[in-house]
């Protein structure tokens, strides 16, 4: 009875019990990771490298951006105690991907990590952003112009450090306007001749002119400049929906013209219409909507290409707006150490000495093609940002730039859904315009996070 | 009575009878998998029904909100569009899947060199990744300078949009679905044809059958199980989407217009893009449960000569 009680391996029945039962119970925990019901402890190792979530470094695809954080991170690890470490998370896991959401989702989100205006609302209200303003001297926080800073700012407090600032405008190819018997002086000024100018530059191998068509967060800021030329806003002051406008029609049906008359495409090549080389460059597409970065973008990509730039059209009796958009340094308020974090964030980009302000210079000019955010580095860089097609930026485009508005994740959706229709689906613009304003003023009512800007 | 008692006793003393011993060892082999079954699998999903009546921000926050999600759901004509795109995708598909496997597997069913040859390749779609495949397949069709595209108005066709239409998109996804899986159905219908005897087909072709008659009257009926067990499978993987999923999220995103948010597309917004994880898990038990009376209703695919 004893002997066959035993088991081959010499474990007695109630010791293998015990042990599964002590692997079943490891299990269950395991499986039960960010549950309600267990919560994990809170690992709170003050030693412990930070983890920096960002998709550039190291492992990124262009070297002068990948330098630019090791640099940063390297900087700071030399003259603090408390460390921070760079993780490279792949954009397309990042910017449309699960992998923000899942591991604040499982209480694992990294210490410090970049966010975009459209994804503020989302981390604020979800309590995970630590207020910067502590760490950040007067001086400093008077350095970012106001309409940089406020979409990253609840009651007062800064919560969010913008790294760049990302105008759209329009590119064209010059190669494609020769063609078509085209110079500068034909760049139009108006929707009627950009559409006008777009039919001439279609060929059969090509589309004149390209807004965005995906879906997402992207595809409605490339939008917001259309809606806000014409006067449109998606709130009125008292907190109400003002998206049923004709200054919301307008620009939905800007966008639908586009398509149906077929100089503008449905479908967009590489990874989208923030991509100037798999579209522009490889000849898609004679004109394209989109920001500042395109030009870095060729820069490293498309060396021999000729282009050239100009500031959005306008519709009838509208004035000139681009929107601007831009990546912030964010710290997690419920991660290791938020006050270290925080103070790396205000550090790196928002310290009144020289170092800080440098940084933010190479990163719009060495890094990236960008905007600073600062008025100190636009003084430093002054050269730089005077020349070239960032020189172009910088005196035309720039001037009319309003800052990427911050919406809850519902709001965005709502807008979406009414771009899709009516561009790709061929929605009536009113009547879109309409059923969406409804579902807007329903959502507004019961919304209770911090201001939509 | 009078056997049992006499063999009860030794039995006890003795251990376990060999049926049991058999018993014992068969749930041993399987113990490993199981606990990995259960964990990994049977656990998440009892956790994504808890998950369903609960409203979750996605940073910790849980509030109970009871049958709140389903309620939303209901409400939710965007859920609805989801699932009809999940229908019509599994209608579209199922059918297109089943004609194609059998049709290829009848076309190389002998063996010779050619039909080796031919086999590799129609099941080679089946050793690409779904996102090559996708971002290929896209290629292929986008407007004006997609080879497709170039075809079909050297055809004189007209320009069609095949992914920026919402009239084609869901149409153009099950297409590259049936090109992605055909292979693999193949594969099992070639299975099934070999379980025919080959004395049918003599005895049917002596008594005067013509080709059709034979695959009518023989190849057919025989094949009901292999046929049972291919539409159970292909319709479980058609609505739940999961190579579907792929597909869609790299060639349309579910636009345009959503109208290639298929359920599990749209579950994938909710959770991830908004953070509604609650919403989502809900969503994704009902999908579980379509699912699972899929499963139900064809008995698992399970299928007894008649």
């Amino acid at each position: 009875m004893t002997d066959k009680s035993k088991k081959p391996g010499g474990l007695s029945r109630r010791i293998l019990l015990q042990r599964g039962a002590t692997f079943a119970a490891a299990g269950v925990a395991g499986g039960l990771t960010g549950f309600p019901f267990i919560n994990k402890m809170a690992v709170r190792a003050q030693s412990a490298p930070l983890k920096f979530w960002q998709f550039y470094a190291p492992g990124g695809p262009v070297k002068t951006q990948i330098d630019w954080f090791d640099k940063t991170v390297s900087n700071w690890n030399d003259s603090h105690e408390q460390k921070i470490e760079l993780e490279y998370i792949p954009t397309s896991e990042y910017v449309n991907g699960p992998k923000l959401a899942t591991a604040f989702a499982s209480g694992e989100g990294p210490d410090v990590f970049l966010i975009s205006p459209g994804d503020f609302l989302r981390y604020y209200n979800g309590g995970v952003l630590q207020d910067l303003t502590p760490h950040i001297d007067d001086a400093a926080k008077a350095d970012f112009p106001e309409n940089v800073i406020a979409n990253r700012m609840v009651d007062g407090k800064i919560y969010g450090l913008p790294m760049e600032v990302e105008p759209m405008a329009m590119y064209y190819s010059v190669k494609a306007f020769e063609e078509a018997g085209l110079n500068e002086n034909d760049i139009p000024a108006t929707w009627e001749q950009l559409l006008q100018l777009a039919k001439k530059l279609t060929t059969a191998n090509r589309y004149g002119v390209l807004f965005e068509t995906q879906p997402g967060y992207y595809q409605n800021f490339t939008w917001y400049p259309f809606l806000w030329q014409g006067g449109g806003e998606f709130q009125t002051e008292d907190g109400k929906s003002a998206f049923d406008s004709p200054a919301t029609v307008q620009a939905l049906k800007f966008w639908q013209d586009a398509v149906n008359s077929g100089v503008a495409p449905r479908q967009v090549m590489g990874t989208g219409a923030n991509d100037t080389v798999a579209n522009l460059a490889a000849g898609y597409v004679a004109m394209q909507n989109v920001g500042i970065w395109g030009i870095s973008q060729l820069a490293n990509n498309a060396k021999d290409f000729k282009y050239g730039v100009f500031k959005l059209p306008t519709p009838p009796n509208g004035k000139y707006v681009t929107v601007g958009g831009g990546w912030a340094f964010v710290a997690n308020a419920k991660g290791k150490n938020p006050d270290a974090a925080a103070a790396f964030c205000a550090w790196a980009l928002a310290s009144a000495d020289k170092g800080s302000v440098g940084r933010v210079v190479d990163w719009c000019t060495k890094g990236k093609s960008d905007m600073p955010p600062r008025k100190s580095a636009l003084e430093a860089g002054k050269a730089d940002f005077d020349q070239g097609m960032i020189g172009t930026f910088a005196k035309n485009i720039y001037p009319g730039i309003r800052a990427e508005p911050r919406l809850p994740p519902e709001v965005y959706k709502i807008i979406s859904d009414a771009i899709q229709q009516t561009q790709l689906g061929g929605a009536d613009p009113q009547a879109t315009a309409t059923a969406a304003s409804q579902q807007l003023d329903a959502f507004l009512g019961s919304y209770s996070g911090a201001p939509i800007l | 009575m009078a056997d049992m008692i006499v063999h009860s006793k030794p039995v006890a003393r003795r251990g376990l009878s060999a049926k049991h011993q058999e018993w014992l060892a068969g749930y041993i082999f399987i113990l490993p998998d199981a606990l990995g079954l259960l964990v990994f699998l049977g656990m998440p999903m009892v956790l994504s029904l808890v998950l369903g009546f609960f409203e979750v921000n996605g940073f910790g926050a849980y509030r109970f909100v009871g049958f709140g999600n389903y309620v939303r759901m209901y409400r939710d004509p965007l859920f609805w569009t989801a699932l009809r795109a999940t229908l019509l995708y599994a209608v579209v598909l199922v059918p297109s899947l089943y004609v194609c496997g059998l049709g290829l597997a009848l076309l190389v069913q002998t063996t010779n060199r050619f039909n080796s040859v031919m086999r590799a390749m129609f099941f080679a779609p089946q050793m690409v990744s779904l996102v090559v495949v996708a971002v290929v397949w896209q290629f292929m069709v986008i407007d004006k300078i997609g080879l497709i595209s170039r075809l079909m108005s050297m055809l004189g066709a007209g320009a069609v949009s095949f992914l920026g239409d919402p009239h084609f998109a869901l149409l153009t996804i099950a297409f590259v679905s049936l090109w992605f899986l055909m292979g693999f159905y193949m594969l099992i219908f070639l299975g099934g044809l070999q379980d025919i005897p080959a004395e049918y087909y003599e005895a049917a072709k002596i008594d005067g059958a013509g080709p059709v008659a034979r695959f009518w009257f023989i190849t057919m009926p025989l094949l009901k199980p292999t046929s049972f067990f291919v539409i159970m499978v292909s319709m479980v993987a058609a609505v739940a989407g999961a190579q579907a999923f792929d597909i869609i999220y790299i060639m349309t995103k579910g636009g345009p217009a959503n109208s290639t948010a298929v359920l599990i597309v749209y579950i994938y917004q909710q959770a991830f893009a908004f953070g509604a994880f609650g919403y989502a898990a809900a969503m994704a038990s009902v999908l579980m449960l379509v699912t699972g009376l899929l499963f139900l209703f064809t008995r698992g695919g399970r299928f007894n000569y008649d």
